[in-house]
C-alpha cells in the first residue's frame, strides 16, 4: 500500500502541477468486482480533499471500459445530476501499473444493501422517488447532447432489444461451467416475443440499482456510481433492471426495497418524458433477470478458475444465480 | 452449483491465507464478511447438495418418461426413453453432477422440440417441472 501511495502522489504531481501534493490514507474498499477501488485524501497548497481511485482489476467480474465509465462521469456531473466529479483518467497502465481513474470521494454517505430487508429506514420514500426521478433525468437525456453518442450499443430503435440479447447470450456461451435450461429457455423467448421498438435510444447506466448509489442522513441521493456497463440502449432496460426483485431486500412490491411498483414506474415516467408501456416494460424485465444470470454466471466462472477469488463473485454465482433462475422460473412458467 | 463447494472452501483459505489485511481495514472487515457468508452457503450446501441433484435427476427422469410418449421424433424420444431408465450410480456429488449436467442438457433440447412444434402441456409440465427445480436450489442466507 505504502508503494501505490508514493506512485499515485508522484502521479497527481505531476498530472495536477501540484508539486507539493501529498497523499495519504489510502485504504481498499471492498466491493467494485470490476474494478479495484480505494479512497484517500490529497492535500496541497492549504486544501485537502478525499478522491477515489478506481484502477482496473488483474480479472474483472465484466470486461468494462474505463474510458465509457469516465466519460460518463463527466457527462452527468456536467448536468447537474448526483454524480461525483471526475478529476483524472489515465490509460497508460505505467503509473500504476494498470489503467485507472480518480474522482472525488463523496463523503459522510451510505450504500444500500440487497442483503439488508430495510436498507433505507424512514428515507425509504424520499429516497424512491429520487432514485427512479434521476433515472428518467438520465433517460431524457439526448446522448448527442452530452457527447455520448459514439458510446457502444445499438442506435436503431428496432434493433436495441436483440443487440442486448445477443450480447449477453455470448457472455453466457463463453462463461457458462454447467448446462442452464431456464436461461436458454428465458433467451429463446425473449426472441420470440421481441418488445416494441425503442421510444429513443438513450444512455443506458447499465447498472442502476441499491448498493450502486450513495444517500446522506437526511435521506438525499448524493451519488449515482459504478458507469462502468454505461452503453447506448432502451431507456426502459434499466427501468427494467432497477425494479428486477433480486435488489428489492426480499420485497418485490417495492423496487429497491423503496417505494411500491406503479409509483415508481409513474415517476419514472414523468422525469423521463417516456412511457413504460407494460408489454414492453415485462420484457425487459425478463431481460434483466437474463442479463443478471449471465453476469453471476460470469462471475462463477471467474473464481472458479482463480482469476478473481473477490468472495463476491462466489457469492453471485451462487445466491445470485440461483435467485435469478427462480425468478425466470415463475415468470415464464407463468406465461408457458 | 457453481463454483463447487471444494473449490469455494480451498480458495477462501487462500484470500485468508494472502491477507485479506493488506488492503486495510474496510476491505478487510468487507472480505471477511463476505467470506463468512460464502462459507455458510458451503456449509449448508455440502449438507444438501445430494438430496437436491438425486430429486432433481429423479424429476428430470419422470419427466423424460412422459415427453418421450408425446414428443414424434424418433432420434429424441429414444434419447428421452434412455434417459427416463437410467439411475445415479451413487450418491458422490462429481457423479450427480455429471448425471444432471447430460439430464439438463437433453431437457433444453426436449423443450425446444415442445416450444417448436407447440405442445403446450408437455411444455407446462416441463416449467413445473423448473420451477420446483430452481425453488430446490434457491439459497437461503442466514444460520
Amino acid at each position: 500500500m505504502i508503494e501505490l501511495t508514493e506512485k499515485l502522489q508522484t502521479y497527481l504531481r505531476d498530472r495536477l502541477g501540484e508539486p507539493e501534493l501529498i497523499v495519504s490514507g489510502l485504504s481498499r474498499i471492498p466491493g467494485g468486482a470490476s474494478r479495484e477501488t480505494y479512497r484517500f485524501r490529497a492535500a496541497s497548497g492549504g486544501r485537502e480533499r478525499g478522491l477515489i481511485l478506481r484502477r482496473d482489476p488483474e480479472a474483472s467480474l465484466i470486461e468494462t471500459e474505463r474510458t465509457t465509465e469516465y466519460r460518463a462521469y463527466e457527462a452527468f456531473h456536467a448536468l447537474g445530476l448526483p454524480v461525483p466529479a471526475p478529476v483524472a483518467l489515465e490509460l497508460d497502465p505505467a503509473p500504476l501499473e494498470r489503467p485507472f481513474f480518480i474522482m472525488e470521494e463523496i463523503e459522510n454517505c451510505l450504500a444500500g444493501s440487497i442483503l439488508s430487508p430495510d436498507p433505507y429506514g424512514a428515507h425509504r420514500e424520499k429516497i424512491g422517488r429520487e432514485f427512479f426521478t434521476v433515472l428518467g433525468r438520465i433517460a431524457s437525456v439526448d446522448p448527442r447532447d452530452v457527447g455520448l453518442s459514439d458510446l457502444e450499443g445499438e442506435t436503431d430503435i428496432h434493433d436495441v432489444a436483440m443487440h442486448e440479447v445477443a450480447r449477453w447470450e455470448k457472455v453466457i456461451d463463453e462463461d457458462e461451467r454447467e448446462p442452464q435450461p431456464i436461461v436458454r429457455a428465458a433467451l429463446r423467448w425473449l426472441k420470440r416475443h421481441p418488445p416494441p421498438p425503442a421510444q429513443k435510444i438513450a444512455v443506458v447506466h447499465g447498472d442502476y440499482r441499491t448498493g450502486n448509489f450513495l444517500f446522506d442522513e437526511a435521506g438525499k441521493i448524493r451519488a449515482i456510481l459504478d458507469w462502468e456497463m454505461t452503453h447506448l440502449g432502451d431507456p426502459l432496460e434499466d427501468l427494467g433492471w432497477a425494479i428486477d426483485p433480486l435488489w428489492s431486500g426480499g420485497d418485490p412490491a417495492h423496487p429497491g426495497g423503496m417505494i411500491a411498483r406503479d409509483e415508481a414506474i409513474a415517476v419514472w415516467e414523468k422525469a423521463s418524458g417516456l412511457k413504460a408501456e407494460p408489454a414492453a416494460l415485462h420484457w425487459w424485465e425478463i431481460f434483466a433477470s437474463v442479463k443478471g444470470a449471465a453476469i453471476w454466471i460470469s462471475a462463477a466462472r471467474e473464481y472458479a478458475e482463480g482469476r478473481n477469488i473477490d468472495p463476491i463473485n462466489a457469492f453471485s454465482g451462487w445466491f445470485c444465480l440461483a435467485f435469478h433462475n427462480k425468478v425466470l422460473a415463475d415468470r415464464l412458467g407463468e406465461i408457458a | 452449483m457453481n463454483p463447487e463447494v471444494g473449490t469455494i472452501i480451498g480458495l477462501s483459505v487462500q484470500k485468508i491465507a494472502s491477507g485479506v489485511n493488506e488492503h486495510g481495514a474496510a476491505f478487510a472487515q468487507g472480505t471477511i464478511g463476505l467470506l463468512g457468508s460464502v462459507l455458510t452457503m458451503a456449509a449448508k450446501e455440502y449438507d444438501r447438495a445430494a438430496d437436491i441433484r438425486v430429486a432433481e435427476n429423479a424429476d428430470l427422469r419422470a419427466l423424460f418418461g412422459t415427453l418421450a410418449g408425446v414428443v414424434r421424433d424418433e432420434g429424441l424420444k429414444a434419447k428421452l426413453q434412455a434417459a427416463a431408465a437410467a439411475r445415479d450410480d451413487n450418491l458422490r456429488i462429481s457423479t450427480l453432477n455429471e448425471n444432471n449436467y447430460a439430464l439438463r442438457r437433453l431437457l433444453t433440447e426436449a423443450m425446444v422440440f415442445v416450444e417448436v412444434h407447440g405442445l403446450r402441456d408437455a411444455e407446462k409440465r416441463i416449467w413445473a417441472v423448473l420451477k420446483a427445480a430452481a425453488e430446490r436450489r434457491l439459497v437461503q442466507l442466514g444460520p
